[in-house]
């Protein structure tokens, strides 16, 4: 037969096989992957759709579900929103591998075996909380109230948190969220500004911008959908961007000018920024003298920092210093100074960072006005007491929070106190953890510390979605329901496109799981704890809907979102502050009277020690924390970490772009394997790896592994001496190819200023490590 | 399609929101996000992503190789509603919208296409019992439903821009005759790709580097040996019984 002609037979013989295909006989998987509805629509076509919020994230961007047959197909966004409309990020995108993930938890399980060690049985939910509410009554009969502590974080968290708060403990809130990121920036911008322009949100007005700063703030890297299309819109409409950062991250690709700053000397240039523009008269004369404090203070306290001070300090060029406060100080008061997030980088001088952001903002004016920083709009939501527990608990004798951080209590208590606090029994003991939506071992600096502080413990238990190494770490696993099976609180959003929405179930939960709100109550009824009275959470909605005139209902036929007319800036003559002054303060008098800076110092952190580089970290696009690792779709996009790798370093120790290494930082503790991106984009003293990666559960099975841990590296901290955050960029460490230990070689000068870093254990670092 | 590089700020949205829309399973994608850099260029260091999808070429050789036998087929206009008869092999270029599209129900799942299409912008899909090539089909039937794209409609920063080239008041056709626009095309290989890129200088030169392509892939592709299509069928006639 010719060839041909055989094509031709086969062809047909395909299509007559096709046809019969058609035919319905039910003999014939489908020949491609189908979701489609009973109507035969493709794809998400055709699916209903339900409204509500996501929670891959703390961002909490209006979605909608996409439903067909019961079966979610897939998460958009909620077109009624005025911050994202119809858009996701990739991690909203994924939400729908999250239910379906096979390695969810999903019945309540009791540890059988070591802890740590990841042996189970499953139990019955009536067990699980019985033996969690005997073990809350058993250790606050024996140690106090005290004795217990909460770690949390996310909307799964807050039902629970009332528990340990009427169970009389200071210790009911010790968010990660704030001692391990944004507490040092929260705090400053309170203190300045009167309210906290950076928290969970950021009130700055980047859409609006004629310039905008960014101090280490990975844009794009992170991802927060209204926060990065705002930044994006600004870009767009032609503003100038100034990025300072070691690493030249996707932000710096886009920068009109980039600034590869030493580690550690932020302060430094932003005090000689502010010398500069006092000096030159680039500030904004009348905001300051209507609507500052301590300007003279300040004034005299930056004179000596000029910039030729802080060149060599920043390893930056003078000129280029110079250029980009320019660029800033022509803008004003439309300029952008981003007050940052992730703030718990030296412990000493974050919070001091933080203050100088804001008060260079308050130098340019850029308070209340258009691409400035703006004011939260009110949002008018009702409150429900059956979602509330406990009133405030007293304090201890011996206080962790206030006895050791003067502003610690503001936030809670500090998450590497409670640690040592379990491990030495001072100032009282610490027995009991409830852990709820955080992954605490690789939050928390030094997870080898915290994991005999857990070996010391009577009882730990958690609330958890996913085998996450805390799970692992738990006697008790509650296993709770994701956000797209749950019922939540309303949900406002008071940036610059306010609304108001809620989170409802899109799916049923699956498998035994609960939601949050019936694990709390379940819970607070074993302990005789009279909250939680309403039956179903939807009361409690109904209830703080009333004041914004709606019900469940009327907002569902509004497409489940309702927006809220924005109320950003003011006027100058209407500027108020809720400062005790009613003006921003440049130099911050509740800080004096703790005896601590007023106003900002450089304190120099110390550089690597002969050897090593400084460990860095950052975000990916497509991950949260260390909690998506495991998501199907997440995975496939990004399965590891890379180590940034200066390429000159690269070249000087012979390493190539791809290699596998092992890291072990200043202790001797060594990483999980990771492969080196080798780049002229970051300075030759640092290396950088993203967050999250190198998960020790081994119930994770797609993320058990993969990649390198920053996390378990991290063993050197110092506390904020304002409010106790404990932090994360005073790690370093040097490179092992095979058997052999690779020193960092010393590429960047280090001035006077600044003391290198002073190895613990000179003799162990040498031999290697230990673990 | 054009996609602007100085607003893609590399988050992959779009390769899941394609993945969640058609159930493409992990390991295969018709969509991708590629990291490039940061690295050294003549106009500074660069430091920008490759979202890639099937470019639609004017002239697709993953259709010239297409082994199926043409039969006919009666296209629409959707904006004149003119109706053409051309033959087509099981994988075609539509006559009036210029999607390359396949018909699922011709593919023998040879693979032929997937080799020669110089971007890597086809899989065949070995999950089924019976393999079938996919690719992007500019989310046709999405848009025959009125929506856009998926990966237009999740963008977090508008990024992407989808619309009509021959329609001169579309905003596309204004950026591709401002001649601001790049395409992934080489000296080698330059086969009309429908997607454009727009960048900053340093961004747009590190993507041609990297990711035009240079290989003419289409000229090595062998047409399915006998053994092959028997397989095919064979296969096909197993999953009947």
């Amino acid at each position: 037969m010719k060839r041909r002609r055989f094509l031709k037979l086969s062809a047909s013989a395909c299509a007559a096989l096709a046809a019969l295909e058609l035919q319905g006989k039910g003999m014939f998987r489908p020949a491609v992957a189908s979701t489609g509805d009973a109507q035969g629509l493709p794809g998400s076509l055709g699916a209903k759709e339900i409204p509500s919020v996501c929670e891959m994230c703390f961002w909490r961007c209006p979605i909608v579900g996409k439903v067909k047959k019961g079966r979610l197909v897939k998460i958009e966004g909620n077109p009624k929103s005025p911050a994202n409309d119809t858009r996701v990020c990739a991690r909203g995108n994924s939400g729908v591998q999250l239910i379906y993930d096979p390695d969810r938890l999903k019945y309540p399980l009791k540890r059988t075996g070591k802890r740590g060690e990841g042996k189970w049985a499953r139990i019955s939910w009536d067990e699980a909380l019985d033996e969690v509410a005997h073990n809350m009554n058993k250790v606050r009969d024996k140690y106090g109230p005290h004795a217990l502590a909460y770690f949390d974080h996310g909307a799964s968290a807050e039902f629970m948190r009332g528990i340990f708060k009427a169970l009389g403990t200071e210790n009911y809130t010790n968010e990660p969220a704030f001692f391990q990121c944004v507490g040092p920036a929260a705090l400053a911008f309170i203190k300045t500004m009167g309210y906290i322009t950076s928290g969970t949100r950021q009130y700055v007005d980047m859409k609006n911008a004629k310039a905008i700063l960014l101090v280490a703030s990975h844009i794009g890297e992170n991802v927060h959908v209204s926060h990065v299309s705002e930044y994006m819109e600004g870009l767009s409409k032609g503003a100038k961007l100034v990025v300072v950062d070691p690493r030249f991250s996707a932000p710096a690709g886009k920068a009109d000018i980039y600034l590869p700053i030493r580690p550690g000397t932020d302060t430094a240039l932003l005090l000689a920024w502010m010398n500069f523009i006092i000096e030159k008269g680039l500030y904004d004369k009348d905001f300051v003298k209507s609507h500052c404090t301590g300007f003279d203070d300040v004034k005299a306290a930056v004179k000596k920092c000029t910039i030729e001070w802080a060149a060599p300090i920043c390893d930056l060029k003078p000129e280029d210093m110079k250029k980009a406060i320019i660029t800033l100080a022509e803008a004003r008061p439309h300029v952008a100074i981003h007050p940052g997030r992730h703030a718990t980088w030296y412990g000493k001088g974050d919070t001091s960072r933080h203050q100088a952001l804001g008060m260079l903002a308050a130098l340019f004016g850029a308070v209340g006005v258009p691409g400035g920083l703006y004011f939260p709009t009110p949002v008018k939501k009702g409150h429900s007491e059956c979602a509330e527990c406990g009133g405030e608990p007293e304090t201890p004798d011996e206080s962790i929070q206030e006895d050791y951080y003067p502003f610690a209590s503001m936030f809670g208590s500090p998450t590497s106190k409670l640690v040592e606090a379990s491990l030495t029994g001072k100032p009282y003991p610490v027995k009991l953890w409830g852990i709820n939506g955080v992954n605490i071992l690789q939050t928390i600096p030094d997870p080898y510390k915290t994991m005999e502080a857990i070996n010391k413990l009577d009882f730990i238990f958690c609330e958890e979605i996913m085998p996450t190494e805390t799970a692992m770490w738990s006697d008790i696993v509650l296993p709770g329901a994701t956000y797209l099976e749950r019922y939540d609180a309303v949900y406002s959003y008071d940036l610059l496109t306010p609304y108001i929405t809620v989170r409802q179930p899109v799916v049923k939960p699956m498998f035994e799981v609960k939601s949050s709100y019936w694990i709390a109550r379940q819970l607070a009824k074993r302990l005789g704890l009279e909250c939680f009275q309403a039956k179903d959470i939807r009361e409690i909605i109904e209830e703080e809907l009333k004041p914004a005139g709606l019900s469940l209902e009327s907002l569902n036929k509004k497409g489940g979102l309702v927006p809220i007319k924005a109320k950003p800036y003011r006027k100058r003559k209407d500027l108020k502050f809720k400062t005790e002054s009613g003006k921003i303060n440049l130099s911050v008098t509740d800080f004096e009277d703790e005896d601590l800076d007023p106003i900002p110092k450089f304190i120099p952190t110390p550089a690597p020690p002969k050897g090593y580089a400084r460990l860095i970290y950052g975000r990916v696009p497509v991950h949260t924390f260390s909690r998506t690792m495991n998501n199907k779709w997440l995975h496939n996009e990004w399965p590891e970490n890379q180590l940034w790798l200066n390429d000159e370093v690269a070249g000087k120790i012979g390493l190539k772009d791809g290699e596998e290494v092992v890291l072990e930082n200043q202790d001797g503790y060594k990483s999980l394997p990771i492969k080196l991106k080798v780049t002229p984009g970051i300075r030759a003293d640092v290396v950088y790896m993203a967050h999250g990666y190198g998960s020790r559960s081994k119930m994770l099975t797609k993320a058990f592994k993969k990649g390198a841990s920053d996390q378990f590296m991290i063993t050197e901290y110092i506390n904020d001496p304002f409010m106790g955050a404990s932090s994360h960029r005073t790690n370093f460490v040097r490179i092992i190819k095979g058997n052999k230990v690779i020193n960092i070689p010393d590429l960047c000068p280090i001035p006077p200023q600044i003391p290198r870093f002073k190895l613990k254990n000179a003799a162990s670092a040498k031999t290697g490590g230990k673990k | 399609m054009v996609i602007d590089l100085k607003r893609c700020v590399g988050c992959h949205a779009c390769a899941i929101a394609c993945r969640a829309e058609w159930g493409i399973p992990v390991g295969y994608r018709r969509n991708w996000v590629h990291r490039l850099g940061p690295e050294k260029t003549p106009h500074g260091l660069s430091y920008t992503f490759y979202p890639g999808l099937c470019n639609h070429c004017d002239d697709p050789k993953c259709v010239s190789v297409c082994p199926v036998d043409p039969e006919e087929r009666t296209f629409k206009d959707p904006k004149t509603g003119k109706k053409k008869t051309i033959a087509i092999h099981a994988t075609f270029k539509h006559p009036f919208t210029g999607a390359v599209l396949i018909d699922k129900t011709r593919c023998i799942g040879c693979g032929s296409c997937v080799e020669a299409c110089p971007y890597g912008a086809r899989y065949l899909n070995e999950e089924l019992d019976d393999p079938k090539a996919d690719k992007c089909t500019f989310c046709v039937e999405r848009l025959e439903a009125g929506e856009q794209p998926a990966c237009v409609k999740t963008c977090i920063t508008k990024a992407r821009i989808f619309g009509d080239l021959s329609d001169k008041s579309s905003q596309v056709h204004k950026i591709v005759a401002s001649g601001k626009a790049i395409r992934l095309t080489s000296k080698e290989v330059n086969i009309g790709p429908n997607v454009y890129y727009t960048g900053l200088k340093k961004d747009t030169h590190l993507l041609i580097k990297k990711y035009a392509p240079h290989e003419r892939k289409w000229e090595n592709v062998m047409a399915p040996t006998r053994r092959d299509i028997i397989l095919a069928a064979v296969r096909r006639l197993k999953t009947a019984v």
